[in-house]
């Protein structure tokens, strides 16, 4: 009884309690090894993009000149995507709650901004300050009774919300007589593009070294496990409710930043901030990136960003043969199109096509072992 | 005392456009088990489509009327080939992100189509200037249309689910979806005939709604569609009657709230708008939803570990 | 740990379930002594998973007291039992499948480590010496149960046979006090029931933990069991040491319903 069956692990060389500890170490020292030598290609590969993104702004300048289009604004705007598509991304592709509601935090914030910054003219790192911390209390508020609600219910009270907000800020636009939240006292220096494109990628840099971090720690762990199964993470010890809350808290913070920085980049607050269009665009950027990944996140964002800028590029109205298509139009439905393609085709993202991969390796060097 | 009775009328009316899209929402979700997010916008384009036919081809607006609502159901099978049955398996979130991008593609693609629908513009009906004074309640001919075909749908969808071989396969469809499959109903059909139904029936309330506003854009159902959405849940997603129920509830306070709130202002806000109303009756559905997650018809679900 | 006859680890008093109109557990008593090898049997239905549920917290009985080293168990929600040192498998697995197998082994230690969102944003400190430390635990617990080689495995990937034994590594890096084990023999080839049974006794011996399974399987009940208890329509029919329960005539006729010889085949 000697032959080893498939798929058992290899038997025990000695009695167990003695051999276990020289065999465990051998191994764990070559674990050792592969670790250390990902986390120098790691550290390499985020040093080369941080000097990318330092040296973009003089490249821009010398290829783009000051074409009106492929501004360095634009590439800005790509990582205040980047930090919204994150921020959706604990939510949603972490801690897997069907939440549609971020695009409310990303408006709200905006005006808690605008109205501390213009009207009631405080210092603009305060208003900031105060945006994010609305949002963080907004997304407990919202957070905890969504834990009693299940997937379908909470999809349509977040996105409800959405609408809600959207409308309440409409509404208080009407109050004030006006369009839009114009953000006409911001400091001067912002108003350059090279300085708002430094603030907002040193702080998307900043979010993703803590969110990298953060997400392969015990709390990237519980939310992982929660969407995983999450009947076992509770049976394990992971107090499921109180971890979902942090999502929920995390989240609104992460997209209220999101949103005041956008309210900086664009000078105006708008109640279409809180829309279902845009809470699209925020599920576009995680679905087609891929759910529950950093690097599906900037996919994600860079894919939002672009893609009305390339098809901006396309003559308006564009003519094929003899029909004549609008442009503005044609970007959304492309937009819809591609977003309804990926969600067919491939429910967990294009960046899952690496995980296949990988498993698919995996899988064939199992088989490959067993002869 | 008057002008209670005309804001029960008007609760009444719109209600019961509520009360259809309900319906509508709650028949595919049941069946399919999608929740239609583009429910408003297939409801819109249907509209859209009806009044180009009156607008560009200047057809009759019966036999517009007619073939809008042949089209309406074919919409509803190209749909469900085309975008259900490919998310049928994902999960619910996914379904429900599905949704909302078909949304969007509807209203883009009615928008390159129909760009002079982009803004709002008059919608004609046979029905117009027709309105008579009932006991001092002012009354419309649409008015009376849509209440008349919204117990005609009530009566005529009870008995096409209680007595017709496919309207019982439907609820068998719906109670139990392997179980069904099972005992031989043609689940394939029934899921083409759920689709065509809900979008014939997101057509008419289109429609009606249209010719009670007399004004159509490609975005005009988008605001009833929240309410839509609360009718359908607080009648607990899984019961006909109850979604219509549902959004007759809705229409009644969300026409009281306007008639208590009108005028009335706050310094420069005015609580009489319709975003206020909105966000009252949305804060209400929130709560009742706490206390009764299943809805005010619905069945409690339990937890299997 | 030593096993004491006089300190029952586990005390379940009164016990009574009921789903709907369902009496799924009724008035069961039940006593677990440190050291045990304790296995809850019964015919399919008849309330064995429910009574493991309940101790996990996941069932909240409708009557009944459970005691856990003197700690009342049922104000506790299912994810504090783990700090009192119970842990459990499921017949379902249940793992966390998109994770690797090491992750798995990370996450059950929840309850042990300490590092909250402040700390985990951080590369260094605290939260970096937990993980170390708890990396360390998980691998020397996959290397006694034979899983070291699948340690940077995703769990989908694995064959069933590899991921019960992940699921039992989850339970037991946690060196509990009492490990729930539910139907630890389903889906394994009779020939290799025995090696489950030598290794459930040595997991009791190194480790020291208490164990309470829920099986079918009467030759590891026989070969591995101090002590059983039958349940048929959630009441206790029999208890015993195993050799004289399971020749029990009442609880041959409730599994079988014909005479039936165990153990000499």
């Amino acid at each position: 009884m000697t032959t080893r069956k498939a798929g058992e692990p290899p038997a025990a060389k000695a009695s167990p309690s003695a051999a276990a500890t020289p065999v465990a170490s051998g191994r764990l020292r070559g674990q050792l090894a592969s670790v250390q030598g990902r986390r120098l290609r790691n550290g390499l590969l985020a040093l080369c993009a941080l000097l990318v993104l330092a040296l973009l702004p003089t490249i821009y300048d010398q290829i783009f000149g000051f074409s009106a289009d492929f501004e360095l604004h634009r590439v800005t705007f790509i990582g205040i995507l980047i930090i919204a598509a994150l921020a959706q991304n604990i939510l949603t592709g972490y801690a897997a709650q069907p939440s549609l509601g971020n695009a409310a935090f990303f408006g709200v914030s905006a005006y808690i901004l605008a109205w501390l910054n213009t009207d009631l003219n405080q210092p603009y790192w305060l208003g900031i300050l105060v945006a994010m911390l609305v949002s963080a209390l907004l997304g407990f508020v919202v957070g905890a009774p969504a834990l009693r609600l299940s997937g379908v219910y909470l999809a349509i009270v977040t996105l409800g919300l959405v609408l809600v907000a959207g409308a309440l800020l409409n509404v208080w636009d009407t109050a004030a007589g006006r369009q839009s939240y114009e953000l006409n006292n911001l400091p001067v220096a912002l108003t350059d593009d090279h300085v708002l494109y430094f603030m907002v990628f040193a702080i998307v840099v900043v979010i993703i070294f803590l969110s990298y971090h953060l997400l392969r720690s015990r709390v990237g762990r519980a939310w992982v496990a929660i969407r995983d199964n999450e009947v076992a993470a509770e049976a394990f010890g992971v107090p499921v409710a109180r971890y979902k809350l942090l999502a929920f808290v995390v989240s609104a913070t992460l997209t209220g930043l999101a949103g005041a920085l956008y309210a900086t980049w664009a000078t105006t607050a708008s109640s279409s901030m809180s829309s279902a269009d845009q809470t699209i665009a925020f599920l576009a950027m995680i679905v087609v990136g891929g759910l529950g990944s950093i690097s599906g996140s900037v996919l994600g964002a860079i894919f939002v960003g672009l893609l009305p800028l390339l098809l901006g590029q396309l003559p308006d109205p564009f003519s094929i043969g003899p029909f004549q298509l609008q442009i503005s139009s044609l970007i959304t439905l492309i937009y819809g199109l591609l977003l309804l393609l990926a969600l067919i085709f491939f429910p967990t993202g294009l960046r899952s096509l690496g995980d296949y991969a990988k498993t698919a390796v995996q899988s064939l060097a199992q088989r490959g072992d067993k002869r | 005392m008057q002008a209670l009775l005309q804001v029960i009328l008007a609760g009444l009316v719109t209600g019961s456009l509520y009360g259809l899209l309900a319906l509508g929402i709650t028949l595919v979700y049941r069946t399919t088990g999608v929740l239609n997010f583009a429910y408003g916008a297939i409801g819109a384009v249907c509209a859209c489509f009806m009044y180009i036919l009156l607008s560009q081809a200047r057809l009759n607006f019966w036999l517009a009327l007619l073939i809008t609502l042949l089209c309406a159901p074919l919409l509803g099978v190209v749909l469900e080939r085309g975008f259900a049955r490919p998310v049928l398996n994902a999960p619910i979130f996914t379904k429900a992100i599905a949704t909302l991008a078909l949304a969007l593609v509807l209203q883009a693609l009615a928008q390159q189509l129909w760009p002079q629908l982009n803004s709002a513009l008059h919608f004609p009906t046979p029905f117009e200037g027709h309105a008579a004074r009932v006991g001092g309640v002012y009354i419309s001919l649409v008015d009376v249309i849509i209440l008349v075909i919204t117990l005609l749908i009530m009566v005529g969808l009870n008995l096409f689910l209680t007595r017709s071989r496919l309207g019982i396969a439907m609820r068998a469809t719906a109670d139990g979806l392997s179980a069904a499959r099972m005992v031989g109903i043609p689940v394939g059909l029934i899921f083409l005939f759920v689709w065509a139904l809900s979008a014939f029936i997101a057509a008419l309330a289109g429609i009606l709604l249209a010719s009670l506003q007399s004004l159509i854009d490609i975005q005009f159902m988008d605001s009833i569609l929240l309410f839509a959405f609360v009718g359908a849940v607080l009648g607990g997603l899984d019961s006909l009657p109850g979604a219509l129920i549902g959004g007759i509830l809705i229409g009644f306070i969300d026409n009281l709230l306007a008639f208590l709130l009108a005028n009335h202002a706050l310094g420069t806000l005015n609580i009489g708008d319709p975003g206020i109303r909105e966000a009252l009756i949305f804060s209400g559905f929130v709560l009742i939803l706490f206390l009764r997650p299943q809805g005010l018809f619905g069945k409690t679900l339990a937890r299997r570990v | 740990m030593t096993a004491s006859i006089l300190t029952p680890l586990l005390e379940i008093r009164g016990l009574t379930v009921r789903f709907g109109g369902l009496q799924a557990v009724a008035n069961l008593d039940l006593s677990v002594t440190e050291g045990q090898i304790f296995a809850l049997v019964g015919p399919n239905g008849a309330g064995k998973t429910t009574v493991l549920n309940c101790i996990s917290g996941f069932v909240r009985p409708v009557g009944g007291t459970i005691t856990f080293a003197g700690v009342s168990l049922l104000p506790l929600s299912t994810d504090r039992r783990v700090a009192l040192g119970i842990a459990r498998t499921f017949q379902q697995l249940q793992l966390f499948s998109t994770m690797t197998v090491l992750e798995n082994l990370l996450v059950a230690q929840h309850a042990q480590l300490k590092a909250g969102l402040l700390q985990g944003m951080l590369p260094f400190g605290q939260a970096r010496l937990e993980d170390k430390r708890a990396r360390i635990k998980a691998q020397a617990t996959l290397a006694q149960l034979g899983l070291e080689d699948y340690a940077g495995r995703v769990v989908a990937t694995l064959p069933f046979g590899i991921q019960k034994l992940v699921g039992v590594a989850r339970a037991l890096v946690l060196r509990p006090r009492l490990l729930l084990l539910d139907e630890p023999a389903a889906g394994v080839p009779h020939s290799e029931v025995e090696k489950l049974a030598e290794n459930l006794r040595r997991w009791r011996d190194e480790i020291g933990t208490t164990l309470l399974l829920i099986e079918h399987n009467m030759h590891l009940i026989q070969a591995v069991a101090d002590h059983v208890c039958v349940l048929n329509y959630g009441s206790k029919l029999a208890e015993g040491p195993a050799r004289m329960v399971l020749t029990n005539q009442a609880v041959l006729e409730a599994y079988l319903g014909r005479d039936t010889q165990i153990g000499e085949e």
